[in-house]
């Protein structure tokens, strides 16, 4: 516990702050319509739920600016005493998130490389360890990061439609850092997760159901309302006790985390510099530009 | 591996398991008090043990519901302890001579309006019950023949193999419905049984499994009628106990010493953290109104 106040005020102190933005909390100027627009945050001070929409055209990609907007919002969600449950979920047709911007990733800004990278693990850290309860509304596909933003909520519903959801991040060419390795295995299990890891597997939603990668699956249209159904019910637990369990059982997961990010960051840095990985990349952005055309 | 060596292991085995005992000290001197009250009485269980198979039936009769106190729990302790050391004695099973009920866990007035150094002889008896039951040489099993909430669960879970009756039953660690927090080393023990997946919405929910859903998440092996719950647990103790026995106590103890070190390494911090967490005001009153609804219920 005092591992993570520390964590907490020391990531207050890292945090940048370059942009402000127009939210329900009522905030200041607007610098970046771009980050404004990357998602939606609504509260409802009576049930004490928080809804977290994603909205960036075309497929809900993480970008170093989004990343940071969220990270941002999920820290003033985290100070806000009304606020216990946090929903995240999509406005954009049959995808949830396609996962970190992959144009940030295919022949990088060396300087800004390692802060997407910072500020993501930032975001793995706050969302996995948030004293919220948080529940992932998945209605649409969840690829890469956008199955991490799921892996780290308390609760998965996805919605029946044919979407698939994975960490399919070695299919791409790459390494998924240590903390959503474990995030994986801790959801599906060591046995399931090493396979689906190695592979890069995407799954629908009855065989990630079956191995207990979403919770629940639900009709389309039903997916949000599920969501709320399910944070209702786990806020009738006494919070303090259930934050507290939450916290210990996270524990571990987050310490070796913490022990190891600018380790991570390191890897994840070296193996973008990389001639082999930039080639499988651009590969890969290639084979979805041939996909759209 | 040569005897010689499984022999110096095992003997090093029963050596840590003396560390277990209270501690030569004021705290002592009452306990060996205890010893000599409740050794013969066992008003808390009944033990039967079967010189042919090896395996002793402890059955849990504390009225009313089989609540850990301090008491049951060193007697719990001693008798484990009794048995280990008895070389007929290869097995053990838990089970329950009260109606409807397994154990309802710990005993809340020993953790409502609490006297200090009773708490602590309390809560240090419970680590110790639960540190000797995980790592035993004996083969455990529990036959869940009632509601098995908390403390209850935790019995259930510390064994190898847990059988339980069908019907409408419930098991599972609810502290958190209470407004407690289950210590670090409950969550240990389900989360070697069921997963870290599982274990989260368990414990975060409080939630009590009924006896299908149980086995349906791996909470317990098997789920039979009632009457078949204790013949069902002996049938599989003599399994168990086919395995040569120096083998399969070693490589329980492989398995299981790392959960019992994190407790042992931790043990003070521990007491002191429930000491300091269980007189909370708000906890306090969350118990209060517990013990108010279970009144009323009367």
């Amino acid at each position: 516990m005092a591992t993570l106040r520390l964590w907490r005020s020391f990531a207050r102190l890292k945090a940048i702050q370059p942009y402000t933005y127009r939210t329900s909390f009522g905030c200041c100027r607007s610098m970046s319509d771009v980050t404004a627009a990357d998602f939606d945050l609504s509260t409802d001070e009576d049930s004490g739920i928080a809804i977290l929409r994603m909205q960036k055209k075309p497929v809900n990609s993480l970008s170093l600016k989004t990343i940071t907007a969220m990270n941002i919002s999920l820290e003033k969600l985290e100070q806000d005493d009304r606020i216990n449950g946090l929903i995240i979920t999509s406005v954009i047709p049959k995808i949830f998130s396609g996962g970190l911007e992959l144009t940030e990733l295919y022949q990088p800004q060396k300087e800004t490389l390692r802060e997407l990278w910072r500020v993501f693990h930032e975001f793995w850290l706050k969302l996995y360890s948030s004293r919220l309860v948080t529940v992932a509304a998945i209605n649409g596909h969840a690829i890469a990061g956008g199955c991490v933003i799921a892996l780290c909520c308390d609760y998965r519903i996805m919605a029946s439609s044919p979407y698939k959801i994975g960490l399919n991040e070695t299919q791409v060419g790459l390494q998924a850092p240590v903390c959503i390795l474990d995030s994986m295995v801790n959801v599906v299990g060591h046995k399931t997760g090493e396979r689906a890891l190695k592979l890069g597997e995407l799954f629908l939603p009855a065989e990630a159901l079956k191995i207990g990668l979403v919770d629940e699956v639900v009709a389309d249209d039903a997916v949000l309302e599920s969501a709320r159904r399910e944070v209702k019910k786990w806020l009738q637990v006494p919070g303090h006790a259930r934050q507290l369990t939450k916290e210990a059982l996270r524990k571990p997961t987050i310490d070796r985390m913490i022990a190891r990010t600018d380790e991570s960051i390191d890897l994840m840095y070296n193996m973008l510099s990389d001639d082999v990985t930039q080639k499988v990349l651009g590969n890969y952005l290639a084979s979805l530009k041939k996909k759209e055309k | 591996m040569a005897l010689g060596s499984l022999s110096l292991a095992l003997r090093q085995l029963q050596l840590s398991s003396r560390s277990f005992c209270p501690r030569a000290s004021l705290v002592y001197r009452s306990h060996a008090e205890l010893i000599r009250r409740y050794a013969t009485e066992s008003a808390n269980l009944d033990l039967a043990v079967d010189s042919a198979s090896g395996i002793a039936v402890l059955q849990l009769k504390r009225k009313p519901v089989n609540g850990l106190n301090l008491e049951f729990l060193t007697e719990l302790n001693l008798t484990l302890e009794k048995l280990e050391k008895d070389r007929q004695v290869k097995g053990l099973i838990f089970t329950s001579a009260q109606p409807k009920i397994f154990s309802a866990g710990l005993d809340i007035s020993e953790m409502y309006n609490p006297k200090p150094e009773r708490m602590r002889e309390f809560w240090r008896a419970l680590q110790n019950f639960w540190m000797r039951l995980y790592i035993s040489p004996l083969v455990t099993a529990a036959a869940i023949n009632g509601h098995s909430p908390a403390g209850g669960c935790l019995i259930a879970l510390s064994c190898d193999y847990r059988v339980m009756a069908s019907g409408s039953y419930a098991i599972g660690l609810n502290e958190t419905l209470l407004g407690i927090v289950a210590p670090f080393w409950f969550m240990d023990t389900i989360r070697n049984v069921v997963g870290q997946r599982e274990s989260e919405k368990a414990l975060q929910l409080g939630r009590l499994y009924s006896a299908e859903e149980a086995l349906k998440v791996g909470l317990i092996d098997e789920l039979v009628p009632e009457k078949s719950v204790l013949d069902h647990a002996k049938q599989e103790l003599l399994k168990w106990t086919q395995v040569p026995s120096h083998a399969r106590q070693l490589t329980k103890l492989a398995l299981r010493k790392p959960t019992v070190d994190k407790l042992l390494a931790k043990q003070q911090e521990d007491t002191e953290f429930f000491a300091e967490f269980i007189v909370k005001d708000s906890i306090q009153k969350g118990l209060g109104k517990y013990l108010e609804a279970l009144k009323q219920k009367k």
